[in-house]
């Protein structure tokens, strides 16, 4: 164990080729689709928390079901709409990082709208009153109940970004891991460990913990400073 | 101004059931009532936070109306910010603070006051512009006595120089008695006593009322 964990820091330091790609990749998959998540999400979820329309419900109670989609099934899903005989198959986006993004997407936006849905439910109610009662009108009042989530929001984006950096069953199915073009870090993780090569394993396994770590004090600076 | 008659339900419990009633313009007229008597939801339906049963509207169409909640929202801005969101003006939300003694927090985020300084705040916001009536739901309910009593002053200042009508909902039965000048009695959400604030709050007609007065500060 300890001399895989020497190999993997020798590794590291090595500025190995593979490793950076893979490591290129992760981040460019794992950032995309967060963001994107992000800015479907929001929208979607201050609207949940915050408008009270029939069939509201029946949605919230959707978006519940889908914050807990395998994403085995997901990846499945896109795989049979996206390879050679399904409906997309012409867009030859398979084993591509853009279906791996939008994989990552379609997991990650029902956690954001979610997450800020049950935020926004908790305080929709006293501002619309307060505002109502000042003589503002509907687009004043969105535009300051979503200055009012503005903390919720980067913690949101955390839990986006943690879940897409660390997903692995929906990258693998639709990405296909191939090395140097659609391997990530977990992806690449699997296989090293699968032919036994727990070096390279621990290290993905070490840098994946430090991009998590150093994305985390990024936001939560940002956080802080915003906040303020 | 006069409201409509109304009513509303809530879970198939009517919670409130009101006649028309008129407020005088340039008057203070405060709500009292045990709780659960009715008189938030009286403020929200006037305030058209709720809308009456069988909809339609409460007040006539055009009657500007400032409302504040019991529990006013600091919007996660400046003090002074907050204070101008209502439109009334820099210089007008500068005299309001120093009034209310909140001159010192005006670039604080409101999110960070006390209680009391929200309060200070909120009072300062619907003040800080002319209106028609001016609903206040427990407006001093978090201030200290000597912030209660600013409060009060500049509600009075207000209500005269606008000639606005102003609800003042209030279980501060000293209170109502210093400001008001007509008082409704609101109980288990009927209206069970108008009139002049000498006559309903010093010496009421209806056993109810006598003993509403009598457990809050005596008759």
């Amino acid at each position: 164990m300890w001399t895989a964990f020497r190999k993997a820091l020798a590794l590291i330091l090595s500025g190995d080729r593979e490793l950076g790609n893979i490591l290129l990749v992760t981040a460019r998959m794992s950032l995309s689709s967060s963001l994107i998540a992000l800015l479907i999400g929001v929208p979607i979820g201050l609207w949940l928390g915050s408008c009270r329309f029939r069939g509201r419900q029946a949605l919230v109670v959707v978006n519940r079901t889908l914050m807990g989609m395998p994403p085995v099934v997901c990846g499945l899903l896109l795989y049979m709409l996206f390879s050679g005989v399904g409906p997309f198959g012409r867009l030859r986006l398979l084993f591509t990082v853009e279906i791996m993004i939008l994989a990552q997407v379609l997991l990650i936006t029902p956690l954001v709208a979610g997450s800020l849905e049950t935020y926004v439910s908790g305080i929709a109610q006293p501002v619309r009153e307060t505002a109502k009662g000042l003589g503002l009108g509907a687009g004043k009042t969105f535009l300051l109940l979503a200055n009012e989530c503005v903390y919720p929001i980067f913690s949101t984006y955390l839990l986006a970004f943690a879940r897409a950096i660390a997903e692995v069953g929906a990258v693998s199915m639709v990405g296909g891991a191939i090395a140097w073009k659609t391997n990530v870090m977990t992806t690449a993780i699997m296989q090293y460990t699968n032919r036994g090569d727990f070096s390279l394993g621990i290290a993905l396994g070490l840098i994946l913990m430090a991009v998590s770590l150093l994305v985390n004090i990024l936001v939560s600076l940002l956080q802080r400073r915003l906040s303020r | 101004m006069r409201t409509e008659a109304c009513a509303k339900t809530f879970g198939g419990r009517t919670v409130l059931s009101l006649p028309a009633i008129e407020l005088a313009p340039g008057r203070i007229c405060a709500v009292v009532g045990a709780n659960g008597s009715g008189k938030s939801t009286f403020a929200r339906l006037l305030a058209g936070v709720i809308p009456p049963d069988g909809g339609g509207a409460v007040l006539p169409p055009r009657a500007e109306v400032r409302y504040m909640p019991q529990k006013s929202y600091p919007f996660r801005l400046s003090t002074r910010a907050n204070i101008l969101l209502s439109g009334g003006g820099e210089e007008r939300a500068e005299a309001l603070m120093e009034a209310l003694q909140i001159g010192r927090l005006a670039r604080r985020r409101a999110t960070g006051l006390s209680g009391g300084e929200t309060a200070k705040m909120a009072l300062a916001r619907v003040l800080s512009r002319p209106c028609g009536l001016l609903i206040l739901d427990e407006p001093t309910a978090s201030m200290d006595m000597e912030a209660a009593i600013l409060a009060e002053g500049l509600i009075e200042t207000y209500c005269k120089e606008t000639g606005c009508a102003v609800l003042l909902i209030t279980h501060d039965l000293q209170q109502a008695r210093r400001m008001a000048g007509d008082a409704l009695f609101l109980y288990q959400g009927r209206l069970w006593e108008q009139g002049p604030a000498e006559r309903v709050l010093f010496a009421p007609e209806r056993p109810e009322t006598r003993r509403f007065l009598e457990f809050y500060g005596g008759a």
